[in-house]
């Protein structure tokens, strides 16, 4: 006997989507090679929104729409890093340049997160006021933020 | 000498301050990138490689249009010669002998690769980076950075063997390079088949002027308002 199976493109579609949508959401914990990556992946990110400030903020004729978003990128990403550092994702957790110190000094880490996150919205509004002098000042002062943490938590290459 | 009596030094003037300024600017400024860079002062490290990238324009021009001792086409030498050299069966050299001038073109060429990565490269914050930067993306720039990175030990070596080799002529072949390097004479026991002919300072100022033109664009990122 044959079982003849006809599916349509879009009960494939819906298959498929339920699929990924389970695995996303999956209640299973994130492994620790998981929280490595998504926090790699997390900063990564940052660094490409960086580097749009760092080229934009020098061109002769800045793209400010291009600013504006990596500017807007960066303010969601100072908010609550904490998330990106759980306990158990150290060195211990696989490659990782992330610092013990991080869970050994809570409340140091914390001030140097604060500081980020204190910090990147003053670069949202230098860039609605489109004065590239303002924005580079302020993009300094992120920057230091990022330098301040690195040198404390963070391991040299 | 034939007559037997002892042979006269003859004082011979073979490099031009040119030359030996940018030769010993470029020795500075390797060891400022170095420093710069094995510290984070990214900044810093930027404006050493503006200095470095005008010394070698102005060392590639040097050696097409400056005095004869400085140009390619006459110390560079092919196999035959450098094999004639090392039999000793060549008449000393005025300038950089055959197998120098392997060193020479090889640090170069070196300095220059170095020079050109440095351009794009993005350090790991995307906070820094090269004046030529915004023409990559960061991931490209990363590379560059890495490539930065080992390019440079690959130069160090190179650096390491050059001094290694000069040595060996001042200690082992009583041929002092490094003062030569710094006064420009070399001392022969018999007067050189040719002389050095020396480029005009026309020629020198056209080409500083070349070189920070060249330098003052790439370091704008060719934005030229």
């Amino acid at each position: 006997m044959r079982v003849r199976f006809s599916m349509n493109a879009y009960s494939v579609i819906a298959i498929a989507a339920a699929m990924a949508f389970t695995t996303l959401h999956a209640d299973a914990p994130a492994t620790p090679a998981d929280v490595l990556k998504a926090r790699h992946d997390h900063y990564h990110a940052l660094g490409d929104a960086n580097k749009v400030i760092r080229d934009q903020a020098r061109a002769s004729k800045p793209d400010f729409a291009a600013l504006e978003k990596a500017a807007a990128h960066i303010q969601k990403a100072s908010i609550n890093q904490q998330q990106w550092f759980p306990k158990g994702s150290g060195p211990e957790a696989g490659k990782t340049r992330a610092l013990p110190e991080i869970w050994t000094k809570p409340a140091e880490f914390a001030a140097a997160m604060k500081m980020f996150e204190e910090r990147a919205p003053k670069l949202v509004t230098a860039v609605q006021s489109k004065d590239v002098k303002a924005i580079n000042a302020a993009f300094r002062e992120v920057g230091g933020s990022c330098k301040n943490c690195h040198d404390n938590f963070r391991a040299p290459e | 000498m034939a007559d037997g009596s002892a042979p006269a030094a003859i004082r011979v003037r073979v490099w031009d301050v040119p030359t030996r300024l940018v030769h010993w600017l470029m020795a500075a400024f390797i060891a400022t990138s170095w420093w710069t860079a094995e510290t984070g002062r990214l900044e810093y490290h930027r404006y050493s490689g503006y200095v470095l990238l005008g010394l070698l324009i102005f060392r590639i021009y040097w050696g097409l249009v400056g005095s004869s001792s400085a140009r390619f086409a006459k110390f560079v030498k092919g196999p035959r010669a450098i094999v004639d050299y090392l039999r000793g069966e060549t008449a000393p050299s005025l300038g950089h002998n055959p197998l120098g001038a392997l060193s020479v073109i090889a640090l170069l060429l070196l300095v220059l690769t170095q020079i050109a990565l440095g351009l794009f490269a993005v350090d790991v914050d995307g906070l820094e980076s090269g004046p030529l930067s915004h023409l990559v993306s960061f991931e490209a720039g990363r590379t560059c950075a890495k490539l930065h990175d080992f390019v440079f030990d690959v130069l160090l070596w190179l650096i390491v063997l050059h001094v290694a080799a000069v040595l060996f002529y001042v200690i082992f072949k009583k041929q002092n390079l490094i003062a030569a390097m710094l006064h420009g004479e070399r001392t022969y026991s018999q007067p050189p088949a040719s002389s050095v002919t020396f480029a005009s300072a026309t020629r020198l100022i056209v080409g500083v002027a070349l070189a920070a033109i060249l330098t003052w664009l790439v370091a704008r990122g060719f934005e030229l308002v």
